[in-house]
């Protein structure tokens, strides 16, 4: 018979505050397989790892159930405990009594403690009837995807390839660069987003390593760590950029205008256009969308010869490129085209979008004066659509005399987000600083919560927007009223004289909350992602894995896993690649024994289970001149499935086998 | 025909019998049947039953809404403190344990909430049910060029959460200046259209404090529009705007008077109906506009209603 | 100023009980002052409605408070509730501590005149229009609980079975 040692954890008083630690070791000695039960305060520190080791090395035990806080974060520790000490490490199991019982439970410490005992015993029941299992390994694919082409994913990517690993830097938009590309200045030192960004961007598109896939979508994602194919879409750009050189002679001779969504909407753009004028790389598009077809010239069809001159009638677009990259005459496929790629990582930088200004019904956002904080970002920055002059939207060449900021739109709001966006206090200072440094006679109020400047130089930096005489209040803005097409009437609060403030503005500027944009939804999808209970995509652990996914080999950076700013970007999207690159750098990567196994002899060949299997890893294969079901170790997530659904009984799934089940039954059911 | 119970609160019936009047020409008019909910109380007012007791506020406001509930008809209010505290009430009353609280007092005098009828505003039914058009059509005056402030009040406004009809934006409400504009008139927007006009509770605690209120929104409308006439979908509304604008001018704070009405007054006067009944209890001097709105040359082509 | 003396008991006392009179939402409070930036009550200057009523409770200022009038200034328009980003319903506690104040009778005397008014005719604001009406070509009497003594009685017998009954207000 097994002799199964049980060891209870305290885990401080995580556990022991809730449920009579003592009386669950106590029960453990009752039962028949256990051959010792010790408790321990801390049962994954170095002294009760040791105890647990030592009563292997005595033979004391040769089967181990913790009793502890949870499989997530600390199977792989026991496990490990294990293998030093001289036991296969599945032969391990562990009795989750702190996240599914004492947390739960903490009201109830009689009911907590009954149940921590059913939880053991169930433990012992399997851990005295599992076997020894190996690991396996597989080869790894040495390149790595990153997804976004902001300021992180193009970091993660620059990091990836400097390693030596071919790196393919996957972005929706026609050129990389992000929301930083749309930035004036940024805090705390003031330095021009471009000047900052656009060298980064010109390395990751001179890169050796690095391929570019812009205008490109991720569609599908398969295999698994080490070994991922993934489907890019490559969108229709309807120029080929084989050919063109980014002149944007298309661009000027186009004659649609549309929404400028670079510009936040503040201005427009043709339908041929480049995404901006550092784009990287610097090539157009057409946006068939918004394209008028010119002269008739719609795609794939010959043009129709002119009456008068007897040539060919063109659009403006092809007549103005002086490459010849762009032939309307040719049946380009609008769905563009789906390139495979094969790596052994992913890193996840898809960034976030600014809630609208729509959502908030109390702040006239039909007004032309009332914008979001990126449209502000755009009216002053030098590549924006007034040339970097701070012009009132109601008018052409109009400056504002009074400015308004109101922060917390969306966000600390049970209405829309409840968290706090992070950047805004910031961000807002930054731009007042900006415009009291640009107009000294303008009169800037900030209306704040509370003003939030956790960060290396911010807490000065917000000081010395007050020393520059920018107005700060404290108190949330309840409402704007409309005087007239170019003022509003602020409705605020001076928390600190405990009275209400009104005034007249010409601009105001909402802060609106940061969120995952709808698309990152959609990929989540696709790479099994899971969200947080704010929306954005979850860290395998808050503290201790804060890159990691509970998808091996899929990392996070960015914003993308909530609110942050460009040095905590930065510094995610380093710390993402260096753990994208261990799996690369290992060469091999180890595939857990807790999969499923078709005996052969047991098999009916009825093939119910292949159609079954979500991951596709299940195919007949003809043995004996019969078929026979056989899975791919590879692609087996070990879920069971296949294992439920035989009618043969011909598939075990290692770790879970029907014994061991059922004794964990009988022990919940005793 | 569709039909309403109308609700009459306190402020119509025996302050501005006239605006009850209105309500019982224009709409049989306009193809709606009103039927009295005989008995109805006061709604009860915030002041009263809500200042003391939630429970008996929801059994108070319950009865009222058991008169419709029994008369198998939605309930139908001209004034605005009535909706917000009967729409309130039905908010309140969702939490079934209140529920059956509430329904054990009204067990006692025989009655029974069931939540089976809605609470729609005047101006709702004019505006959602009724329709711009139809209104249109049954117009024997046309206010053409005249300049209109409309002062749509607060409690049909907010929370939004709890009313059935909604504005698209509760902060700038636009139904009374549809309804007023097709009249013919022009209703121009002011920057203080939701602001508070002083009335309620805080009349009766600080007249002075109210007056303020009301002043500070006044020459907003005087300087920003200076209208023919003010219209207004709140009762309270309407005796704030009556009663205050001579008492400002009897002490020389202001130096003039703008008519107001409420809106079913100006619709019926409109339609052609007599101003002795619809249009005849004011502190303002009204005599004028009315003269003017049934003037011979703002008559439409249509016969008198 | 004389120093706040904070107290637990007073601060614990203060918050059940406006909890208990329907302020329910007053601990998500994070005094972000939006109520009071749009309250008319505390425009006209009633200052101890909304954010600062709600301080006065979290500070279990309860009794210092029971004789201010701002919050029988209170318009009830609920605009509060709207433009809060916490759901606190900021109206709900303003008429929880109207509630405390009233179970306590520190209610203006135009306050009892409304309930008088109410217990008598079920009418809280309530004049004899029948001249009035009948020239506006209206029955003299309205079909109001004002000339109807069933719906009188239905009335009286509410109120008397509610806490008010206690107040001796009728």
């Amino acid at each position: 018979m097994a002799k199964v040692g049980v060891y209870v954890c305290h885990c401080g008083t995580n556990i022991a505050g809730v449920i009579d630690v003592e009386a669950v070791r106590a029960h453990a000695e009752t039962l028949p397989e256990v051959a010792v039960a010790r408790k321990d305060l801390f049962m994954c520190s170095d002294s009760g790892q040791e105890m647990i080791k030592q009563d292997i090395r005595d033979g004391l035990v040769d089967r181990v159930v913790v009793a502890a806080c949870t499989p997530r974060t600390h199977e792989p520790i026991f496990r490990a405990a294990l293998e030093a000490g001289g036991l296969n490490k599945y032969l391990f199991e562990m009795a989750n009594i702190r996240d599914q019982d004492s947390w739960v439970h903490a009201n109830d410490p009689e009911g907590a403690t009954a149940k921590a005992k059913k939880l053991m015993a169930s433990a012992v029941g399997k851990a005295a009837r599992l076997q020894p299992l190996e690991d396996k390994f597989v080869d790894v694919t040495k390149a790595a995807l990153v997804i976004g082409g902001g300021v992180g994913g193009i970091f993660s990517a620059l990091e990836l390839a400097d390693m030596g690993y071919p790196t393919y830097l996957v972005e929706k938009e026609p050129s990389i660069g992000g929301v930083m590309a749309m930035l004036d200045k940024t805090f705390p030192t003031n330095d021009c987003s471009a000047c900052i960004l656009t060298p980064v961007m010109v390395d990751a598109g001179n890169h050796p390593n690095v391929k570019l896939m812009t205008y490109s979508e991720v569609e599908d994602v398969d295999g698994y760590i080490g070994n991922f194919t993934v489907k890019v879409r490559r969108k229709q750009t309807y120029i080929d950029w084989q050919k063109c050189t980014g002149c944007g002679a298309c661009a000027e001779a186009c004659p649609v205008r549309t929404t400028n969504e670079f510009n936040q909407g503040m201005d427009k753009r043709p339908a041929a256009y480049i995404h901006f004028p550092q784009a990287v790389p610097k090539k157009a598009v057409v946006d068939m969308e918004h394209c008028i077809n010119c002269a008739g010239r719609k795609l794939g069809q010959e043009p129709k010869i002119s009456k008068k001159t007897g040539k060919p009638m063109l659009a403006p677009c092809e007549l103005a490129c002086p490459a010849d990259a762009i032939n309307r005459s040719l049946p380009l496929d609008p769905q563009g085209r789906i390139e495979e790629i094969k790596v052994g990582s992913i890193v996840v930088a898809t960034g976030f979008q600014v809630m609208d200004k729509g959502w908030f019904k109390e702040m006239a956002p039909e007004h032309p004066n009332v914008i979001t904080a990126l449209q502000l970002e755009r009216l002053i920055s030098a590549t924006g659509p007034t040339g970097g002059n701070l012009y009132m939207p109601s008018t052409a060449d109009k400056k504002p005399k009074t400015m308004t900021f109101v922060s917390c739109m969306g966000s600390r709001d049970e209405k829309f987000h409840t968290y706090c966006s992070r950047v805004c206090c910031m961000y807002m200072i930054k731009q007042a600083r900006l415009l009291k440094e640009k107009y000294p006679h303008m009169n800037i109020y900030m209306h704040f919560i509370d003003v939030r400047t956790a960060g290396k130089d911010y807490d000065e930096y917000y000081v010395g927007a007050r020393k520059m005489g920018v107005n700060i209040l404290k108190g949330k803005v309840g409402g704007l009223q409309i005087i007239d097409d170019h003022r509003l009437r602020v409705l605020a609060y001076d928390m600190e004289a405990g009275t209400p403030v009104e005034y007249e503005s010409d601009l105001v500027v909402l802060a609106t909350a940061i969120e995952l944009p709808e698309s990152a939804k959609k990929l989540a999808q696709t790479l099994g992602l899971q969200f947080c209970g704010s929306n954005f995509f979850k860290e395998l652990h808050p503290k201790l894995g804060p890159v990691e996914t509970s998808t091996r080999g899929i990392f996070l950076a960015g914003c993308c896993q909530g609110p942050k700013d460009i040095p905590d970007t930065v510094s995610q999207a380093k710390g993402a690649a260096g753990a994208a690159a261990v799996p690369l750098a290992q060469g091999k990567v180890k595939i857990e024994p807790i999969l499923s196994e078709v005996i052969t002899e047991l098999c009916s060949g009825c093939g119910i289970c292949v159609p079954l299997c979500p991951y596709d890893a299940i195919t007949l294969k003809i043995h004996a001149e019969k078929p026979r079901a056989e899975i791919d170790i590879t692609q087996c997530k070990g879920c069971g499935v296949c294992t439920s659904a035989c009618p043969s009984a011909a598939i075990v799934l290692h770790g879970y086998e029907d014994e061991q089940i059922y004794a964990q039954i009988a022990a919940l059911t005793a | 025909m569709e039909k309403y119970g109308l609700y009459l609160g306190c402020n119509i019936p025996f302050k501005a019998p006239d605006i009850e009047q209105s309500f019982r020409k224009i709409f049989p008019a306009l193809g709606v049947e009103v039927e009295d909910l005989e008995g109805a109380s006061c709604c009860p007012a915030w002041g009263t039953a809500p200042s003391f007791d939630l429970d008996l506020w929801c059994a108070i406001s319950g009865r009222n809404l058991s008169l419709a509930e029994d008369k198998s008809v939605d309930l139908m209010t001209g004034c605005n403190s009535c909706f917000g505290v009967l729409s309130e009430a039905k908010h309140f009353l969702h939490d079934g344990q209140r529920r059956k609280r509430v329904n054990e007092k009204l067990g006692v005098i025989n009655r029974q909430y069931k939540g089976s009828s809605d609470v729609y505003h005047v101006a709702h039914v004019l505006h959602q049910k009724i329709g711009l058009e139809k209104i249109k059509e049954k117009l024997v005056y046309s206010l053409e060029g005249l300049k209109v402030t409309v002062q749509p009040g607060c409690h049909t406004l907010w929370p939004s959460d709890v009313y059935h009809v909604k504005e698209k934006n509760p902060f700038y409400p636009t139904m009374l200046k549809e309804l007023t504009e097709a009249l013919g008139a022009s209703a121009p927007h002011y920057s203080r259209l939701e602001a508070c006009c002083g009335m309620g509770g805080m009349r009766s605690t600080d007249v002075e404090k109210s007056l303020g209120l009301f002043k500070e929104k006044l020459l907003s409308i005087k300087e920003e529009i200076d209208p023919d006439l003010i219209v207004t979908t709140c009762s309270s509304c309407y005796l704030q705007f009556d009663m205050s604008q001579p008492q400002l001018r009897e002490r020389g704070e202001i130096d003039f008077e703008i008519p107001v009405f409420y809106y079913t007054q100006v619709l019926a006067l409109a339609m052609g109906f007599d101003p002795s009944q619809v249009a005849s209890v004011s502190k303002t001097q009204r005599d004028g506009i009315i003269k003017e709105i049934q003037s011979e040359k703002r008559k439409t082509d249509k016969t008198q209603a | 100023m004389e120093n706040l003396k904070l107290q637990s008991e007073k601060i614990n006392t203060a918050v059940s009980t406006i909890i208990g009179l329907g302020g329910t939402g007053i601990l998500q409070c994070v005094q972000c002052g939006a109520c009071s930036a749009v309250c008319p009550g505390v425009r006209a200057g009633f200052p101890v409605l909304c954010r600062l009523l709600i301080r006065k409770i979290l500070d279990g200022q309860l009794d210092e408070i029971i004789e201010d009038s701002s919050s029988w200034g209170c318009q009830a328009c609920n605009r509060c509730t709207e433009v809060c980003p916490q759901g606190v319903r900021p109206q709900e506690v303003v008429f929880a501590f109207r509630r405390y104040q009233a179970g306590e009778l520190a209610v203006s005397t135009s306050t009892t005149t409304s309930q008088m008014n109410m217990y008598e005719v079920g009418h809280a604001v309530f004049t004899d229009a029948q001249e009035l009406r009948q020239q506006v070509g209206l029955p003299a009497k309205a079909p109001t609980s004002a000339y109807n003594e069933t719906a009188q009685k239905e009335i009286q017998t509410l109120l008397n079975n509610s806490s008010m009954a206690e107040l001796g207000l009728f």
